[in-house]
Formats: structure tokens, sequence, C-alpha cells
């Protein structure tokens, strides 16, 4: 029992701040699946998380989009929630008392529709207790861009980066968008804005039609799909930006049991988030840190580190992509 | 068998008493409301549908209360296909057997999958969730309203009014006679009156119908059924009520992916804006709910 829990499973998602964002375990659950902690928190032990990554928080409340919100897709899901919370104000009066009672890290996710919004929540949370971390959705429409998402211009989500950076000296974390066409050239635009780590992916966007009705079947007609449908395309981005930069990646997409975890540390991930997978297995992200402890010793390794990227050839070299050209475009 | 009191116990505060009172979470600890139960018994009724009897661990049991449900994986271990878990409030509880039983009519993949169980196989649930039905304090008559596996809860509300001896009248509605629960299947207290949409048994017509002969003699109405039903239930019952009493109690189906609140994925829009069905649902008071 003591040999199984020997590897060295700590990661510091944030080396290059002083703050560090020392995790105990690459563990993390993620944004919109794990509410405030307080939902799962009768349901599994949450101080033995790495960390968890509250919903979206937005500039004002919320009331998210009408139902339905949520439709399933063969193996994975889509929904389309419209960011329901309380607003920055109302999650800063609530949540962070709550959260001063765990030992476990919780960041914060936060989304808006400009560069000043973003930099006005980062502001308001780096005077906070019990916050650990912001992680930046840069999947949000940029109202003075036309509605363009953030998320899939390097250069907006660089303006993004670097109005946080200079807001807070918080551990900063980017969640990117898979609607990059080039998401390297994201992650390396968000690197030297100033990111202490990126987050990758978040959903991508899908419909499904009622043909009964002959209409879509959300309401707001498109959603995030998400769960073990994406994986492949998760880990495949994570190898490129794990290529691409040298901050630590945070890889997720349809992580269900430990080998899908393992895909995401041998392409590149530092750490790694359950979001679908905590809505059908609430035990899987506890069950994942005892079961990569076990493996590591198993394979005789020491600590995560030591796995971390060893399947990808051109791991933190900084290049574009170490993928030969067409192999980068799938042929 | 121990009676369980499902009076609402002790003040609340004043926003809560808008809405049903969420059952405090911290009643079932831990680990327990996630559990593998292993399939008693599958038998039909109903038509289509099947009675699914599983096991639950006491504790589970020693807490549940009418009106809540369980999120039920709805696949073989291995396969990610149906992904979500199924909602299913519970049909009966089996106390001193440990064990709970669920109506469950073949309609999607997962539904179909679940009634396709055999004994002694094993199901992965998570519960109970959600609130439950509210028995007043100065509530002597019960009106029930259930339509097709709507009765459900309604069941297990009957078995618990049975149990403190008041009076229960049980409406129910199908498209035909083979629809209909079976009247063994409620307590001998309970008065049945059902309606088929065919005529085959009892009233012909919408069960709703019936319903406007007992508004005056019930102290609150109960409520499970789809929501159009809802909506006649709401036209029916208004004309007749008096300062706003009779209530109705109803519960809303929703899909839902987490069961917990934490994706949001299955709001009721009420009165009081977007509220998750899973924690402070899936029983509302249907003068809060906009239809």
């Amino acid at each position: 029992m003591s040999a199984a829990t020997t590897p060295d499973l700590s990661v510091d998602l944030a080396p290059g701040n002083p703050h560090e964002l020392r995790l105990r375990n690459p563990i993390i659950a993620a944004s919109g699946c794990f509410g405030y902690g307080e939902e799962y928190a009768s349901i599994i032990d949450i101080d033995r998380l790495g960390a968890f990554v509250s919903k979206g928080i937005t500039p004002e409340r919320r009331a998210g989009n009408p139902m339905p919100r949520i439709v399933e897709s063969p193996a994975g899901m889509l929904n389309a929630i419209g960011l329901q919370n309380p607003g920055i104000h109302g999650f800063v009066k609530k949540y962070p008392p709550i959260w001063a009672r765990w030992t476990v890290p919780g960041i914060v996710n936060i989304s808006a529709e400009s560069v000043n919004d973003y930099a006005m929540m980062a502001a308001i949370l780096d005077e906070q207790p019990s916050i650990a971390a912001i992680e930046v959705n840069v999947s949000c429409p940029n109202i003075a861009r036309g509605g363009y998402c953030f998320g899939w211009d390097p250069q907006m989500s660089a303006d993004v980066t670097r109005a946080v950076r200079s807001a807070t000296t918080l551990p900063l974390i980017v969640k990117l968008s898979p609607g990059a066409a080039d998401i390297a050239s994201v992650a390396a635009a968000v690197e030297e804005a100033g990111a202490d780590a990126i987050s990758l992916i978040n959903t991508l966007v899908g419909m499904a039609i009622d043909v009964r009705r002959r209409k879509p079947l959300l309401a707001n007609y498109t959603g995030g799909v998400s769960g073990p449908a994406i994986k492949p395309i998760a880990v495949r981005m994570v190898y490129q930006v794990a290529t691409a930069v040298r901050l630590p990646v945070i890889g997720m997409g349809g992580i269900m049991g430990l080998n899908d975890a393992l895909e995401f540390f041998l392409a590149g991930a530092s750490a790694i988030q359950i979001g679908t997978g905590i809505f059908v297995d609430p035990g899987l992200p506890i069950r994942l840190i005892d079961e990569l402890a076990h493996w590591l010793d198993e394979e005789g390794f020491s600590s995560l580190e030591q796995i971390v990227g060893i399947a990808n050839e051109g791991f933190r070299t900084g290049e574009r992509s170490a993928l030969a050209a067409w192999e980068s475009i799938g042929i | 068998m121990p009676i369980l009191r499902v009076r609402a116990a002790g003040p609340t505060s004043k926003k809560d008493e808008r809405l049903p009172p969420v059952t405090p979470s911290t009643e079932t600890t831990g680990a327990s409301r996630e559990f593998e139960s292993r399939v008693l018994s599958v038998e039909p009724i109903m038509g289509d549908a099947v009675l699914l009897t599983v096991s639950a661990p006491p504790a589970v049991l020693s807490h549940l209360q009418p009106g809540q449900f369980f999120n039920i994986v709805t696949r073989f271990s291995g396969s990610f296909d149906p992904l979500l878990r199924r909602p299913y409030s519970v049909y009966r509880a089996h106390r001193d057997d440990s064990a709970l039983t669920f109506l469950v009519r073949p309609f999607g993949r997962g539904s179909s999958w679940l009634a396709e169980r055999l004994p002694g196989e094993r199901v992965g649930m998570l519960g109970p969730l959600g609130n439950s039905f509210e028995i007043p304090d100065r509530a002597q008559r019960l009106l029930m309203v259930g339509g097709g596996v709507g009765v459900a809860p309604l069941v297990m509300l009957s078995d618990e009014a049975a149990l403190e001896k008041l009076d229960v009248v049980f409406v129910m509605g199908a498209a035909n006679e083979s629809g209909l629960l079976s009247a063994s299947e409620l307590p001998d207290r309970v008065e049945y009156v059902v309606a088929t949409d065919d005529g085959t048994r009892g009233h012909r017509g919408l069960a709703t119908e019936v319903v406007a002969d007992f508004v005056q003699w019930a102290d609150q109405i109960y409520a499970c059924g789809p929501e159009p039903m809802y909506r006649t239930l709401r036209a029916v019952v208004e004309p007749q009520r008096i300062n706003r009493r009779p209530s109705i109690q109803v519960s809303m189906e929703r899909g839902m992916a987490c069961g917990l609140g934490a994706c949001l994925g299955c709001v009721v829009e009420t009165t009081h804006g977007m509220i998750a069905s899973c924690v402070k649902g899936p029983v509302f008071d249907l003068d809060e709910v906009i239809l």
C-alpha cells in the first residue's frame, strides 16, 4: 500500500511566478463541471484533488441560456449552459470563505467580452484570499471585433493575457480554444504575453438537429462538444502546444480513465483536467490519483515528471511543430 | 417498517420558504451516495414498462424521501455510450429489504438498456438526489395526479401517506387500460381513479378532467407527468382555488448530466430565475414554475 504512493506526483504549474502553483498531484477538476467545489464536497474528498477550477465567472451575473442546454452525442455531450453565474462580485462575496475551509487550491475561471473586463475581474480576484490562480477562458466573443472569438486569434489572445497579467500577480493559466486555426501560434503568443501555464482544450463547437421538430436540439442552436469523442483531437493539440511552448501545459478532453490520462502526460501535459468524466463518474479524479501513482511505481518511475512529454519528440523545443508537414495535417 | 416523516422539519429562511427546501446533502455521507446496486428482480408493468428492483445500502434508504431520484449509469462498464447517467425517481422503497424499485419504460437508448437488465447484474447509482415532496403539517387529504410513468414518485409518496393514515385520491391517466397501474400496486386505503384516452377503463379522456371533482376536497395536490399535463392541471385547478390553496407540487422531468447542481444543464425557469432541478428540484410549487 505504501509503495503505491511512493512516486512524486507533485507539480508546479507556475514555475516562473513567485506565487507558484504547486499541486500535490496533477489531477484537476475542470471548469464548468465541478460547480464551485461545494457541489461535490459531499460526494468526494475534495482535499485529495490537485486543484479544482470554478465555473466560468463573468463581469455581471448571467441567467444563462434557455433550455434545453444539454444534448447527448455519441460518446459525448453538447452543452450550451450560457455561463450562468453570479458575476464577479457575487462570486467574491460567497465563495472565497467556503474555499478557505479546504486545503485544495481553487482556481477561478473568467470569461469576458472585452479586454478591459478581463483585466477588471483579474484585479478584483487579485485582492481575494483563498484563490490559487486564474484561468482565462479566451473562447469568448470579442465585442469590439464583431464577436470574433478571442481564442481563435493569436494577437487577441495575447492582448487578453497581457491585460490580465498586468492586473494581477496570481498564477495565470490561459485556456485555449480548439477552434483556433493554428493553436500552436496562439499558445506561443500567450506565452510571450506573460501566461504562467496553458490549458487545453475547451469544447469544440457542435450542433445536433431534432429531426422530428426539424430544428436544432439546443435552444442556443450550437453547443460545446465534450467527452471521450473529442479525446484524440485534444491529445493532438496538447502534443502540438507542448512542442511550441516551454510553459507547463494542462491537458483535457474526454479523459475517462488512467490510459487516457497517460496519453496526455506522454504527449506533454504536466497536469490534466477532468470535466465531463466527473459528471458520469464522480469518483474518477480521486481514483486516477491512486492509479497514476500505482502505474508509475509499477513502471519504475519515481516521479510524474519523468513521463511528461516522452512520446513527444519536440517537447518544449519551442519549435512551431515537431510534426512533419504531412503528419501535421493528418495525412 | 419505520415510518418516514416527510413533513417539513424546522424553520427555514424566508428565501427558502418560496421553494421546497433542499434536502441536506450532509445527511448522507461521502461515498455512500455513489454505489453499485445488484438487480434483484425485473417485472413487467403498465404494458411495455418494467419494475426494476435493485439492492441499496441501508444508509441510503434511511434518508430517502418521496420524490428524490437516482442518477443511474445506463451502459456497460468499459462503454462510453450512452455517456450520461439517467435520472429516475424512486417508485418504491423497501426499507426492510434494503432495496429500491424504479419504473422504467424503454424509450431511448438509456432506458432500453436499463429495462433489459437481468437479476444479478450490476448497475451504477448516484443518489438519493434532489429535494422531495412535502406534506404540509395540517394536510389530511392528498390528491395525486400521475401521467404514464410519471406515477413513479407518487407511488412512494402514497406508501408514506398511507403509513401516516392520510386520505389519498390517486388519479392516473394512460392511453389505454394496459398502460395503467394495477390497483394492487397502491396501498389499500388509497382511492384509485383512472382515465384512459380510449375509454377502455374508467373515465374516457384525460386524468386532468377527473381532477376537477377533487380540487375542493384536497388539502394538497401532487403531480408528476409531462409538462403539457401541468398546463392543463393548472387550468383545471385554478378556478376552484381560494388563496392559492390547495397548492400543487410537481416533479419536473429534465435530462441532466451531473445531478449535483454543478453543470446547470437541468434548470427549470421559475419566478425566481433559472433553478437547477437536480438540487432545488425536481419538486417545485407549480405556482412558481414558468411553463
